[in-house]
């Protein structure tokens, strides 16, 4: 219901003030020939264009994908002035949307924060969470929003089962039973009081939030139960246990409008688990929301080895990098050394983690995604990439190291890493197509449109078959239903045909000498990854607001709305006011409102 | 938005049988139990030599069909069948998750899922399944597919769900065989007393949690109400297992004469041989009479070069352009399916139950949500039946019937044969004719 008012809301403040009126003249002068009439092209009518369509329209418009070619082009101080009052005028109604348009589900821990916490809450070490179901990913694309943790049946049992094995292991574990607080009944603590005292320090912790004493009763009861039926006392302080662990209170995220609810989370956002004592003392002295101190607990937590976790779920979900290895798996057939090499697969699928860590650590410009002069190796990488081995300090190299990259070694930013060019190919061979959705997609935010449904199958060369890719794609983009979209897609993914469907580096492609150049359909030509960087990188801006888009949907466990993208635009301007830094962007979003009070 | 429980059953797709013919099926039980299994096949076939060549009973297998060929007399090949209601929306996944729901899911990137409707297996699961220890199982090889497809603005989520409890709960699936044998060996063999802690602990959880739910806003209390739904069907199940009046099941074959499944099989076909002993396994101890299974996620672009002649993988064999020799890999890609269900129907043949056997007291489905997957042509959908369902399938032919005859009367068809009959299905006009004996 909520929803739908805010929703109500936003369209109603779109029509009375229409602030993109002044798109009016670009659009009558280069859409209209097209787009009017009862029959527009693509449904698209300029006369009344929906407030969804804007941000669409933009990107095409953006990506010089409309107007196309062979039609009269607008000049580029036309076009940038176009999109800037587009930006503007987006920007101004998200910023006058309603803050919180969807009542988003209460979140219930994924199976990652589940482990994450059971380790940290019982201090032990085993996988907790591996027989739980994986979850699926929603809104920014990643596993832990709210709205797709959807309940399934066999849930609570696979739950019960979890919380058996790890409070057995637990409760016979010396290490473990010290951050339970466990305490041995004797003749002056009665096993109940023992237990009491057990829960006393354990509750506040497991549900991340002070408890009152009248809550522990079910959680007694479970004590005197299994005492009832002659258990030892460890026995039933696990039984006991079990039923906390069950509790909706430790696997939901509860959110109440107080610091402990701020703690979690900072906390789940950081670290991917519970609070810390530390953060748990802030929390408990009412401090945490004051900026100063949040500040500091960011950095802190930042700084924290567990911080890996977090930037290890982002980095390889928004990449979509986690793939490699589980279900996408570089063809053994034609890749034998990596699939003998479990060292080689392990460092090529934590290179862009790792790199990102440091980029952070380093408080280096987020542009270094793009393009670097620096990145992340360990001595099997450096080899693998062709690097001289005095790069990687012999006595430590299989750890990665932040290395200068050598003269044309081609392997700055993401793009000059094997796991995101071998993501975006086929196990076998490269795709053009694949990696040039990529760049639009997961790098500047611009997906492309779906194909047609139904779309007719191509037909089969009459003259024998197009030889080589290039040929093919060509062959596609004669169909105009297709050049479309592909005449701005392919071209992307030309520049790296450089790398084979690994990322290692190619001239040629069987005996072929590799063509890597690539013309947009505004004529930006290019060939090559370096000059395909130099164009993303001016496009920065357009990359760091999809990064900040997506990270904020990280951090706050949900899909964004249409408000939030107010916030995404303060923080990514703040971070163009500062060249870039990479922890503006976490700092931006932890002491963002939405953040602070969601 | 959530949905009440109300319009939830007004959107299901199915309105539920009248309890007559509840009473009906409970006056006159069959002797043997029927099972039912559904297999679901991704990115669809190559049209060119999937159907049969004739129809009635004399029909001949196509070539991707030939791995049934011991099977003819036991099998139905139904024809001219689709989903109207999932002909658009983009290519995979509208069609795919749907594929047991008839219905249109929503389109969204996750804030709105749903399928409106329960699946055909749920229906099922929902009238027949506490006859046994597990209701239903739900099997797949590949994990959840991750991310967004925010090219076509769907979350992926969708691919990887054909199981629909209700419209707005999709049901996880195990892809471990392993965890399967340990979750069927333990509920076909439960240990009384560790079964009533059990009962007693969840019922103290749900105690507790009573003290939650007067400081929750509406939508929160919804998905903690979900989760306590479960809680309290799952004690209600352990319950049951732990009295001797509860449960008038008798497992039907021991777990433990089969051996578990190795623990971590690395190569996809080893996998999907095993997940397919543990619907076996689970049909012959009669631990479940319900199970649905995946042999990928919509889209699947699973490497098939282990299959002789193939080059690579699914979802790009698929897209075959009318290439020659594409579409020969993805014809035998498509066979070497058929061939593994052909391994589980051969299984529960095997499998001999009183005077007769598993399979011909089961229907086993097996389906693609596409024709022609390059198209992502939704018409004329690739359907196989097999099994007799007790005699109540009149097996050995193929059928065809009406261009874009609704998919749904095959479901409501399949349900009656089940024993779990339906008044209407989705979109359904009527069951089929000539399915039934």
């Amino acid at each position: 219901m909520l929803k739908h008012l805010g929703w109500l809301i936003f369209a109603v403040s779109l029509q009375a003030a229409d602030s993109f009126d002044a798109t009016r003249p670009f659009l009558h002068q280069y859409c209209q020939p097209c787009h009017t009439g009862s029959q527009p092209a693509a449904h698209l009518n300029i006369d009344s264009i929906k407030p969804d369509v804007w941000p669409r329209l933009a990107a095409r418009v953006r990506n010089s994908e409309m107007p196309p070619r062979g039609t009269p082009a607008p000049p580029l101080n036309e076009r940038q002035a176009f999109l800037k009052t587009i930006d503007e005028a987006l920007h101004a109604e998200a910023c006058a949307a309603p803050a919180h348009p969807i009542a988003s589900p209460l979140r219930r821990l994924n199976r990652d924060e589940y482990t994450a916490t059971i380790r940290d809450l019982l201090d032990t070490h085993t996988n907790a969470g591996r027989d739980l179901p994986a979850d699926a990913a929603g809104g920014q694309g990643f596993d832990n929003a709210a709205e797709v943790l959807v309940i399934s049946p066999v849930l609570a049992e696979k739950y019960l089962a979890a919380a058996k094995e790890s409070l057995d292991f637990a409760v016979r574990n010396p290490q473990a039973r010290k951050r339970i607080g466990i305490v041995e009944p004797s003749a002056d603590l009665p096993p109940e009081d023992a237990a009491r005292k057990i829960l006393r320090a354990f509750l506040p912790r497991a549900f991340r939030h002070p408890v009152p004493d009248a809550e522990m009763d079910p959680f007694l009861a479970l004590f005197r139960d299994a005492q009832t039926r002659r258990q030892t006392f460890d026995a039933s302080v696990s039984y006991m246990l079990r039923g906390v662990l069950m509790s909706p209170k430790f696997l939901f995220m509860l959110e109440r409008p107080d610091d402990y609810a701020l703690a979690s989370r900072l906390s789940y956002f950081l670290l991917g688990s519970m609070p810390d004592d530390k953060l748990f003392e802030a929390a408990a002295q009412n401090k945490l929301h004051d900026p100063d101190t949040l500040r500091k607990e960011t950095a802190r937590l930042l700084a924290s080895p567990k911080s890996m976790d977090f930037i290890d779920r982002f980095v390889t979900q928004w990449l979509g990098t986690r793939e490699l290895g589980r279900e996408f798996i570089p063809d053994p057939t034609v890749f034998p050394q990596y699939a003998k090499n479990l060292e080689l697969q392990g460092d090529i699928r934590l290179q862009p983690t790792v790199f990102f860590q440091n980029m952070l650590a380093a408080n280096d410009p987020l542009t270094d995604l793009i393009d670097s002069r620096w990145t992340m190796v360990t001595q099997v990488l450096a080899r693998f990439y062709g690097f001289e081995g005095a790069l990687v300090p012999k006595d430590k190299g299989e750890q990665p190291h932040r290395v200068e990259l050598p003269p044309d070694s081609h392997r700055g930013g993401l793009l000059g890493m094997s796991a995101v060019l071998a993501v975006s190919s086929y196990p076998y061979r490269t795709s053009p197509v694949l990696r040039g959705k990529f760049v639009l997609d997961a790098l500047l935010g611009t997906p492309p449109l779906p194909p047609p449904p139904n779309v007719p199958a191509l037909e089969e060369h009459k003259e024998g078959h197009p030889k080589t890719m290039r040929e093919r794609l060509a062959q596609h983009r004669a169909d105009p239903v297709c050049a479309g979209c592909h005449s701005s897609i392919d071209p992307l993914g030309f520049a790296l045909e450089n790398y084979n469907a690994l990322g290692q580096w190619r001239t040629e492609d069987a005996g072929n000498p590799i063509d890597n150049t690539g013309e947009l359909p505004d004529g930006t030509r290019f060939s090559g990854p370096e000059e395909l960087k130099a164009v993303l990188m001016q496009r920065k801006d357009l990359f760091v607001r999809n990064l900040t888009a997506r990270m904020l949907g990280y951090a706050l466990g949900r899909g964004l709305t249409p408000s939030d993208f107010c916030t995404v635009d303060d923080i990514a301007r703040q971070l163009k006011d500062n060249g870039y830094k990479s922890q503006t962007l976490i700092e931006g979003l932890v002491m963002s409102s939405v953040f602070r009070n969601q | 938005m959530r949905i009440s429980r109300r319009t939830l059953l007004k959107g299901a797709g199915a309105s539920l049988a009248l309890p007559w013919l509840e009473v009906m099926q409970a006056a006159a039980p069959p002797k043997l139990p029927v099972r039912l299994a559904f297999l679901y096949m991704p990115n669809g076939v190559n049209v060119n030599a999937w159907s049969p060549e004739g129809t009635g009973r004399d029909f001949k297998l196509s070539p991707t069909l030939e791995p049934l060929a011991n099977l003819k007399d036991r099998l139905i090949v139904p024809q001219g069948l689709w989903n109207a209601a999932a002909k658009d929306g983009d290519g995979h996944y509208v069609k795919e998750s749907a594929i047991l729901t008839s219905t249109r899911i929503s389109k969204t990137l996750g804030e709105d899922i749903n399928s409106h409707g329960i699946s055909m297996d749920q229906i099922a699961a929902q009238k027949a399944g506490a006859a046994t220890p597990i209701p239903s199982l739900e099997l797949g090889i590949a994990p959840e597919a991750t991310g967004v497809d925010n090219n076509v603005g769907y979350t992926r989520l969708y691919a990887s769900h054909i199981a629909w409890a209700s419209p707005t709960t999709p049901l996880a699936r195990e892809i471990n065989p392993r965890s399967v044998y340990e979750r069927l060996f333990h509920a076909a063999d439960p240990q009384t007393s560790a079964a009533r802690q059990d009962a007693l602990l969840l019922d103290r959880v749900l105690e507790d949690a009573k003290s939650l739910q007067s400081n929750l806003g509406q939508a929160d209390r919804h998905r903690i109400d979900e989760y306590l739904t479960t809680v309290r069907s799952l004690e209600e199940r352990t319950q049951r297992s732990t009295s001797k009046t509860g449960l008038k099941w008798k497992r039907r074959a021991p777990i433990a004469a089969t051996a578990p499944p190795e623990e971590d099989p690395k190569e996809y076909p080893d996998k999907v041989r095993l997940m397919l002993d543990m619907i076996a396994l689970a049909f012959r101890t009669d631990t479940t009479r319900i199970a649905t299974f995946m042999f990928g996620n919509a889209v699947s672009n699973v490497n098939f070069r282990f299959l002789e002649g193939v080059t690579g993988a699914h979802h790009d064999m698929s897209h075959h352009s009318n290439d020659a020799d594409k579409l020969r890999q993805y014809q035998l890609i498509n066979r070497w399916h058929v061939a593994q269900y052909a391994y589980l129907l051969n299984k529960l043949s095997e499998a001999k139950e009183a005077d007769t056997n598993v399979l011909d007291q089961s229907i086993i489905v097996f389906a693609s949500a596409l024709s022609d997957g390059n198209s992502h042509n939704p018409h004329k959908l690739p359907i196989v039946l097999a099994g007799k369902a007790g005699g109540r399938l009149n097996s050995g032919q193929a059928l065809d019937y009406t261009a874009d005859t609704p998919l749904a009367n095959l479901w409501l068809s399949v349900l009656s044969a089940f024993g779990t009959p339906v008044e209407s299905f989705a979109d359904s006009t009527g069951p089929l004719p000539n399915i039934l004996a």
